[in-house]
């Protein structure tokens, strides 16, 4: 009797197991959770990061990055080369072609760079494009794009600017139905349910192992959580590091992400540069990051530049954790119980708000009169980057898309920079010489030296490189990468 | 020596009749005791609420295995009492519920009474004000006015009662229009009564016992609100705390440290259930019909038992 009922559970259970095997060899569909619905699917005029999740599958650029972050050529063929001061060229990849059957030109590259800078498309990534003034054809596989006046990161920017068919953003629906040059294309939207691709089988780079994705959108942190244990995701975004024990396979990367405080350097107590110091000196970054992140983010090396970048300066020393002189530093500068007012958000990046409290409970121990004011978002960006005067300290965590330095020292460290406290000349002209310095040695040196002198004068309190941690099912098997894209085509399933 | 007597003759009456409810007199009891708990949380409070401990985050409450004497509801996320954190939260939580539903109280039953005693044109500019102001987002409210004040805990006492006031008046307004039209109040006009006594006398006492209700329902809308508001940064700031705000914060680590959003949250149940069973018992009191049907109810129950005996 139950060597019959062994013998048919087993039959039964080799049953199953022949039925996956099959199953896999057939069709492999992975899920998704992502945090934010797309609110378009037109890859050039959002800066919207739902957006870019998906359209980062569907669409390529001329230049792309290797996991790690290296700038490789994409559907350029080779190398960029600037012929002259305001003018790169480009060669394209042949036999290109885009989801619909049209051929990827020179054309195509004219089309997309024109239209991302028409400014009455208004696109939210003109930030990234701000020194593209034009683009023109050389011949069919053959491209120049202009900026207006030198730009070394050039090669950089066109990483970021998807390329799409210009005859078919005139007519057809972009933003509903894309159509790239991807390894994945469009197949369904049920708008606020969930989005589906399809592998592209024609795909230049070689056709991916996962034959479709579903994205599901999933704003919950906990409710992410519980899908990828019931076993309803395959990969999600944005786990907690508690959570690393508890799910089935996570993975982390060092991430685009830099937590500091902008010190203002005009304002009535922070002007003092022995209280800019104590401040750098009073944070134990160490058991920050041991206790409140578990081990996944390193602690900034005395510069809020991404280690990543180009221009990141590897001579700078940490701050280091000396209670004992950062009291003695506010007792010199006579700021015992002077009002230090301390701004930050909550709920946008890893650990914000958490961040925030820590940090002001630490200087409140220097002896300054510390408070603390969470703001809603849009009036933080208000804080940030308004006009209205400069606040003590405030709270940012900095992402660097274009891996290039020249992204946090325009943005904090330049004087007329939009989260900039400080009025430093000297300062801005270093980084204004180091933005169109076409030779990378002297470019690098003019970094080096302005990072130098925002450490020396304690102009920000750099705390931490973040990781982007993934949660992930039993069967899939992925490096995330350094650029926090969602690459489906980099991810295989083993089963 | 007959005068500290005859003070304390009221309250002793008034216990007295609370004993007879068994369930509103603990109600009621739990009350105080959270009441003092907010009042005397320095003296109370193990640890400061304020103060962290990175090496110490996440530890559970003391009856688990890796739990310890020293924190006996555990640590929050960042390593501070959580017993400590609930009962300096609950004078900002109390605070803000309390204040908030008595200033909203406040407004809402003058505008309802002024609206429902005169009528015609004033009842119809005052209703349609009420309509406005509910069909206005409450958020953006809240945004606008803590844009020009800044936030903290007056600021959402503030925004709070503006958003919160029209429920009152509206209640208000239904009940004056239609007790108006009761024989002793239209006795009351005819015989030259001012219309402050007629409102004062006639007219308030009816609302006693729905707005108590109300008050109640509202105080559990404004701690939820008030959770709601803090997160977002709106209302109460660190190193300050509330109930809200802690079940708020700790709901990213429901899966691996139950006990933030646990306490604050029973403690919040708690409240709000106390209050209940004590309101039910005073709207009761506090209604002549109602009292005389309940009085009705406990003789018969004692002639049934006397009579099985």
């Amino acid at each position: 009797m139950t060597s019959k009922v062994l013998a048919m559970s087993a039959s039964l259970a080799a049953l199953v197991l022949s039925g996956l095997t099959a199953g896999s060899a057939t069709a492999q569909s992975i899920t998704i959770a992502i945090g934010s619905e797309p609110s378009t699917l037109d890859p050039q005029l959002r800066d919207d990061g739902g957006e870019r999740q998906i359209n980062d599958n569907i669409y390529e650029a001329l230049m792309a990055r290797t996991p790690d972050g290296e700038l490789i050529p994409g559907l350029a063929a080779e190398a960029p080369v600037q012929i002259d001061d305001t003018t790169w060229q480009f060669k394209l990849r042949e036999g290109v072609m885009f989801h619909n059957g049209t051929p990827f030109t020179a054309e195509s590259v004219v089309g997309s760079v024109l239209r991302v800078i028409d400014p009455a498309n208004n696109s939210e990534q003109l930030s990234y494009f701000s020194s593209v003034s034009g683009a023109e054809a050389v011949d069919e596989l053959t491209v120049n794009i202009k900026t207006s006046g030198p730009d070394p990161i050039l090669p950089s920017r066109m990483y970021w600017m998807k390329m799409i068919d210009p005859g078919y953003a005139a007519e057809g629906d972009l933003a509903g139905v894309p159509v790239g040059t991807g390894p994945y294309m469009f197949d369904a939207w049920n708008r606020g349910a969930d989005l589906t691709l399809v592998v592209n089988p024609d795909y230049w780079g070689g056709e991916a192992q996962i034959d479709d994705v579903t994205y599901r959108f999933v704003p919950e942190a906990g409710t992410r959580l519980s899908g990828l244990m019931a076993g309803e995701f395959d990969v999600i975004t944005n786990l907690l590091p508690e959570f690393t024990t508890s799910v089935p396979k996570f993975a982390a990367v060092p991430g685009l992400e830099t937590s500091v405080f902008v010190l203002g350097t005009d304002n009535e107590v922070t002007q003092d540069p022995k209280v800019r110091e104590a401040l750098n000196l009073a944070i134990d970054r160490q058991s920050m990051v041991d206790g409140l992140f578990m081990g996944y983010a390193t602690v900034a090396k005395g510069s809020h530049v991404n280690p990543a970048a180009f221009g990141f300066n590897e001579t700078l020393d940490y701050y280091p954790y000396d209670l004992d002189r950062a009291k003695a530093l506010i007792e010199e500068a006579g700021a015992v119980g002077k009002p230090l007012v301390v701004i930050g958000e909550s709920g946008r990046w890893l650990k914000d708000r958490e961040q925030i409290e820590v940090v002001a409970a630490y200087w409140a121990e220097t002896g300054l009169d510390v408070s603390t004011e969470i703001q809603e978002f849009s009036q933080y960006l208000d804080s940030l980057m308004g006009s209205g005067p400069r606040p003590d300290a405030i709270f940012i965590a900095n992402s660097n898309e274009l891996l290039d330095a020249d992204r946090e020292m325009s943005y904090i460290y330049h004087m007329d920079g939009a989260a900039a406290s400080n009025s430093d000349a000297d300062m801005a002209a270093m980084i204004d010489a180091a933005r169109v310095e076409t030779d990378v040695d002297k470019r690098k040196a003019l970094y080096d030296e302005a990072q130098q002198l925002g450490h020396d004068l304690n102009f920000t309190v750099p705390l931490f490189n973040l990781e982007d941690i993934y949660g992930m099912s039993e069967r899939m098997d992925w490096q995330p990468r350094t650029d926090a894209k969602l690459i489906v085509s980099e991810m295989t399933v083993t089963e | 020596m007959g005068l500290p007597m005859m003070s304390f003759r009221p309250l002793r009456s008034f216990l007295s009749e609370l004993w007879q409810d068994k369930a509103a007199a603990i109600g009621f009891a739990v009350m105080v005791l959270i009441v003092l708990m907010a009042v005397f949380a320095p003296v109370l409070a193990p640890e400061d609420p304020a103060t962290q401990s990175l090496l110490q985050r996440l530890k559970p409450p003391v009856w688990d295995a890796r739990g310890s004497w020293d924190h006996l509801l555990g640590t929050d996320n960042l390593g501070r009492d959580v017993l400590s954190r609930i009962i300096w939260g609950a004078r900002t939580t109390l605070t803000i519920g309390i204040v908030t539903c008595v200033i909203a109280a406040m407004i809402g039953t003058t505008l309802g009474l002024w609206a429902g005693f005169m009528g015609g044109r004033t009842d119809s500019v005052l209703m349609r004000l009420v309509d406005i102001q509910v069909s206005f987002p409450g958020i953006l409210l809240i945004l606008l006015v803590v844009g020009v004040l800044g936030p903290g805990v007056w600021t959402l006492i503030a925004v709070l009662s503006v958003t919160n006031w029209m429920v009152y008046a509206r209640l208000v307004r239904g009940i004056v229009s239609s007790t108006r039209q009761m024989p002793y109040v239209e006795a009351a006009e005819v015989i030259g009564c001012r219309p402050s006594r007629v409102i004062f006398v006639h007219l308030l006492p009816n609302l006693v016992s729905p707005l108590l209700t109300l008050l109640i329902l509202e105080f559990t809308n404004i701690v939820l609100a008030e959770a709601a508001v803090s997160f977002l940064g709106f209302g109460v700031q660190p190193p300050d705390t509330s109930w809200g705000l802690d079940v708020a914060s700790g709901r990213d680590y429901l899966f691996i440290a139950w006990w933030l959003v646990t306490f604050p949250g029973l403690a919040i149940v708690v409240t709000v259930l106390s209050i209940n069973l004590f309101a039910n018992w005073l709207r009761v009191t506090s209604d002549p019909e109602e009292r005389e049907k309940r009085f009705a109810r406990t003789i018969a129950a004692k002639r049934r038992r006397r009579r099985a005996t």
